[in-house]
């Protein structure tokens, strides 16, 4: 089986976009650097053949900044079957009050949330592994 | 609401240490060198066509910051809007090797991939400063 392609959106106007790519980065870089890897969004976009060979009927993952979902729509025009969407606001509701800090950088509370988001992205890689249903 | 008529527009780099750089060389000038003064544009959404990227593109200089030399931004705007009014490959500064090198948590940055960034943003206020003299 292939490495898993976890892919954050590349949102860079606000925090949610820095919080999805640094929970990713903590997903393919520390947590399961062996099952999974990342793709760049732009190439994604781009539709370029090398990309497309890439993730065409591969399994992916997405955690995007907000509700436009531009990576799980990107990685599904472009062949990638998404079995597992997030959008970081979406586990917001205990973090009510807390300042994450800005597309620039995290705040202690923003590396809490981002190591958070990476472990629901880790459990998935998991459940994937083992064969579980995430659809 | 895009109101400033200058726009950047990264790419999201989530390969390569480039990309990083990028982001963060647009965040420079958003919050450091030219505050209030420029838009920037997410380009999934600009690909996507959905929040009025692209229109922006057309009508007003738009200036790509790419991490490698796929140049996906630069591609993506004469694609979809008009030519570039300027583009940074980051590769060109930084030097091809180092741009191709693992993503970066911004946890981990160091004094080096600070000054790849500082020169990424000087290149990029240039641009900026050019096209601004011509409106």
């Amino acid at each position: 089986m292939s490495k898993i392609k976890v892919i954050p959106c590349s949102g860079i106007g606000k925090v949610f976009g820095l919080l999805a790519r640094e929970s990713v980065l903590m997903v393919t870089e520390e947590k399961c650097p062996n099952d999974t890897e990342t793709l760049c969004l732009a190439h994604v976009v781009t539709g370029d053949d090398e990309v497309v060979a890439k993730i065409n009927g591969e399994t992916c993952i997405t955690m995007d900044g907000c509700a436009k979902y531009c990576a799980k729509k990107s990685v599904e025009e472009t062949g990638g079957v998404v079995v597992k969407s997030h959008k970081v606001p979406d586990f917001m509701k205990a973090h009510r009050g807390e300042e994450h800090g800005t597309g620039t950088a995290l705040t202690e509370d923003g590396w809490k949330y981002a190591e958070e988001l990476a472990e629901i992205l880790a459990d998935d890689v998991k459940e994937i592994k083992s064969g579980g249903n995430v659809l | 609401m895009i109101n400033n008529k200058i726009g950047i527009i990264s790419c999201s780099g989530e390969e390569c240490l480039g990309g990083t750089i990028s982001r963060l060389a647009v965040r420079k000038m958003m919050e450091e060198l030219k505050p209030g003064m420029v838009s920037t544009l997410c380009l999934p959404l600009f690909i996507a066509g959905d929040g009025g990227e692209r229109e922006f593109a057309e009508k007003y200089p738009t200036i790509a910051i790419d991490g490698c030399s796929k140049c996906c931004a630069k591609r993506a705007i004469e694609k979809y809007s008009n030519q570039v009014a300027g583009s940074v490959d980051v590769a060109k500064i930084i030097g091809e090797a180092k741009a191709l090198e693992k993503p970066l948590s911004t946890r981990h940055l160091t004094d080096e991939h600070k000054e790849f960034i500082e020169q990424t943003a000087s290149k990029t206020c240039q641009i900026f400063d050019e096209i601004a003299a011509k409106q």
